[in-house]
């Protein structure tokens, strides 16, 4: 049926719907700028001008504070930035090999270590050497002779050798992050130390070592522990524990080794490290 | 088979085949969480099939149906060929090779970001990469969508758009929108991280621009179960539509109102203060509005069919209506899920309720009543009522399709309403495992086992629709019929210019979106200090050498 044109019939629904859209944002920025900033139940109330910058969410802490603040306690004074990745991806592994010239007597020729108080390097994550060659000369983690080692290094000596140590081959695996489907990685898992490493308590606020330290799981700044030697694993856990290591940023060490049992910290080090040469 | 037949099945062929398997993963995530033993009880390959089944569902599923549904109104509802189909094969393997992309990436465990990204995870840069070649290819049906409604209204000048098409184009419209967040997430936040131009991510900045189509993409996904109740299902029912402009009304609103309210998503953010929150929040109410229209126009279309068909007195037209029709029944329980759903809706939307469910098993339930129910019953029902109509081959057994769209209800229903119950109980949705030895967490240990049994039930129903289709397809060709859109009672012969068009609502859309999100999208730009995180790569190589 062919019909007349459109525009001969009146249209009223532009002015209509300009003004509805208008009031609508008219009540909305009224109840939410005016009436939802000005009026709290824990807040004084405050002016117009105020309330409106307090919904924006401009509110006066945003600036800096003027009275002292006290120092403020970090763990470590490495924080993952756009400037510390670069760095440590731009480690020369040749000049690091030089460096590592100085490691060897206790990390091991190939840095495969063969005591209980120094831990393998081969293989390890490059950001993981570079962290904690940071925190050494900083004194956030104590060990008197690599806080001498380190204190003679610059950040990109620290990068250099970081790279170095990552590309050496025999000690710690790779973590990927990718994981192939298996079976038994969940609290129905019977062995106490597997369910820990990869299913983790959450009753006592236990995530799966796994999850950051591999097998398969891999997060920025955790090493490898799998061949890493198990008495080391378990002193480092237990210095977590009793807070003579603090050195982690978001102390998620300190939170899961304080509610680790001693025998639960060496059958996790030795799921870990059993296949290490002792 | 004429073209277009040929193009639209192509597109639900596709949406149905990784539906399958979606709801597959979706029965086995069920039983990997709840207290029962799973095969392959590991966390990883729960992330794994999560993000599967999310991107499946909540990406390929949807756009694939609505693509193929959209031309399939095209062609029928304007009475011609659909034009650009060149360009439509074009869009549907840039879709498909997406999809494909997208699917390694998580298969290979290197996307295990679930389907919103959650940024500052960054994930293999071929997932990125599908996710953006599967919405950019929708974007040529977007464009062919528009072109053909142009092209109709400039032969036929003055002429009332067909329903069925100015809603399709309504949806083409709200579709381009609500993906113009995602891509400028992608394009601008994510993928300069993945291709290793930048280490660090803005979440907060990522989170905005997705909340801009993390809600009004639920709407897209729900466009055509509304044209269905609007054209397919009055005629099904062997009645008449309520009211033609009524339909057109309803149809602007959920462009207009779907767009401006998706940070109703960042009540917990803290890059943004209450004052957007609360205005999203409130502009979200009035998307009830043309849902209570819908509800109302369909009951009374249904009940003028079921009058016609001889109903008396004040509820017999009810049972006076034809429910052995797979639309008739779909519609009825789509809408039972969707009352209920968009109650559940209504509390997450809430500025100051949201806080007593956010981020629980509560919400995980709602998104699976609204579109894995009441949306999907109606894809289901839209399949049944078109396959026969493009194929040739009529529905081989109504009564097993029947069976089908019950049990997905019932499944549904067994799934859900113990997963509300839970989230407000306290559950965390998105975990892969709960220590039921927990008194706290044992309480929901029974709720958990229910909803498997709803698990289990939706995928007999899934397995039973791929059977009826596939019954059909090799059944005997015999004549076809075309597919009947409803008459109003009240046929337009003459309509205003912006019940006719959408130069109107897109500018309102426009303006109401500068509003609603100018100031929270700008202020990461002008106004806070820069605090981006390093991007957290959930694979080593996921974002370096590939």
């Amino acid at each position: 049926m062919r019909v007349k044109k459109s525009d001969n019939i009146s249209d009223r629904w532009p002015p209509i719907a300009w003004m509805s859209m208008v009031t609508l944002v008219a009540v909305a920025f009224v109840l939410g700028f005016l009436v939802l900033g000005r009026y709290r139940l824990y807040a004084p109330t405050v002016n117009v001008w105020v309330a409106m910058c307090r919904s924006l969410g401009l509110t006066p802490d945003l600036g800096a504070a003027n009275e002292p603040q006290p120092t403020p306690q970090t763990p470590t004074s490495i924080s993952w930035t756009t400037g510390t990745l670069a760095q440590i991806s731009s480690g020369d592994k040749i000049h690091g090999a030089f460096i590592a010239l100085n490691c060897t007597a206790c990390h091991g020729e190939a840095g495969i270590s063969s005591s209980d108080l120094a831990p393998t390097l081969a293989g390890i994550d490059a950001a993981a050497t570079f962290k904690e060659l940071a925190d050494y000369r900083s004194g956030k983690r104590l060990w008197g002779v690599m806080n001498g080692i380190s204190a003679a290094l610059s950040a990109q000596d620290s990068a250099d050798v970081a790279a170095y140590y990552a590309s050496l081959p025999g000690g710690l695996p790779v973590l990927t992050g990718r994981s192939t489907p298996a079976s038994g990685r969940t609290l129905r898992e019977t062995d106490s130390a597997a369910r820990l490493v990869f299913a983790g308590d959450p009753a006592r606020g236990i995530a799966p070592c796994a999850s950051c330290h591999g097998p398969e799981g891999y997060k920025l700044g955790a090493p490898a522990l799998t061949s890493q030697r198990a008495r080391y694993i378990e002193r480092q856990t237990a210095a977590f524990a009793q807070g003579l290591r603090g050195n982690d940023i978001n102390m998620q060490m300190r939170t899961i080794a304080k509610e680790l049992a001693p025998d639960e910290m060496r059958a996790i080090a030795v799921l870990y490290g059993g296949g290490a040469p002792q | 088979m004429n073209r277009v037949s040929r193009l639209a099945l192509c597109h639900y062929w596709v949406a149905f085949g990784l539906f399958l398997p979606a709801v597959v993963l979706g029965a086995w995530q069920m039983l990997m969480r709840s207290p029962l033993p799973a095969p392959l009880d590991d966390p990883n390959t729960y992330y794994i099939s999560m993000s599967l089944h999310g991107t499946v569902m909540a990406y390929v599923l949807t756009t694939f149906f609505v693509m193929g549904f959209g031309y399939a109104v095209t062609a029928t509802s304007l009475g011609r060929p659909v034009r650009g189909m060149m360009a439509a094969w074009v869009g549907f393997a840039l879709c498909l090779f997406g999809t494909l992309l997208a699917a390694a990436a998580i298969l290979a465990g290197r996307a295990t970001v679930l389907y919103t990204f959650y940024p500052p995870l960054l994930a293999s840069r071929w997932y990125y990469g599908g996710v953006l070649l599967l919405v950019g290819g929708s974007m040529i049906w977007v464009v062919l969508m528009i072109l053909n409604m142009l092209a109709w209204k400039r032969d036929n000048p003055g002429a009332p758009v067909p329903l069925a098409m100015f809603a399709i184009t309504a949806t083409a419209y709200l579709w381009a929108w609500s993906a113009s967040g995602v891509a400028a997430e992608l394009m601008g936040v994510i993928l300069p991280a993945a291709f290793g131009a930048t280490a660090q991510i803005d979440a907060g900045l990522a989170r905005t621009l997705f909340s801009v189509t993390l809600h009004s993409i639920v709407y897209f996904w729900l466009m055509p179960a509304y044209i269905a109740f609007y054209t397919l299902l009055p005629a099904a029912a062997g009645g008449r539509l309520y009211s033609d402009k009524m339909a057109r009304l309803t149809f602007i609103m959920f462009l207009v109102f779907s767009l401006p309210v998706g940070m109703h998503h960042l009540f917990a953010d803290p890059e943004h203060g209450d004052g957007f929150k609360f205005l999203q929040g409130f502009f979200t109410f009035f998307v009830v509005l043309p849902t209570l229209m819908t509800v109302f126009s369909i009951c009374a279309s249904l009940e003028i069919a079921g009058r016609a068909r001889g109903g008396r007195g004040l509820l017999g037209w009810i049972g006076a209506l034809p429910w052995n029709e797979p639309m008739v029944l779909a519609t009825g329980l789509s809408l039972v899920m969707l009352g209920l759903g968009g109650l559940g809706g209504i509390i997450n939307m809430s500025y100051a309720m949201n806080s007593m469910i956010h981020n629980t098993s509560w919400v995980t339930a709602h998104f699976h009543l609204i579109f894995g129910g009441a949306v999907v019953i109606m894809y289901f029902a839209i399949a049944y009522e078109m396959w026969p109509r493009m194929t040739g081959k009529p529905l081989r057994s109504k009564a097993m399709a029947r069976w089908q769209l019950w049990l997905w209800f019932l499944g549904m229903l067994i799934t859900t309403i113990p997963w509300h119950i839970a989230g407000l109980m306290g559950q965390p949705r998105r975990v892969a495992i709960f220590d039921y030895d927990i008194p706290v967490v044992a309480r929901t240990a029974a709720l958990v086992d229910v909803s498997v049994l709803g698990g289990v039930v939706l995928l007999i129903s899934a397995i039973l629709l791929i059977l009826v289709l596939l019954r059909s397809h090799l059944g005997e060709k015999t004549v076809e019929r075309p597919l009947r859109y409803a008459l109003a009672v009240v046929a337009p012969t003459r309509l205003a210019t912006s019940l006719n068009g959408f130069a109107l609502w897109n500018a309102i859309v426009l303006v109401l979106m500068l509003v609603a999100y100018g100031y929270p999208i700008g202020q990461f730009l002008f106004v806070l200090k820069p605090h981006s995180a390093p991007a957290y790569n959930v694979t080593r190589d996921g974002a370096d050498s590939d």
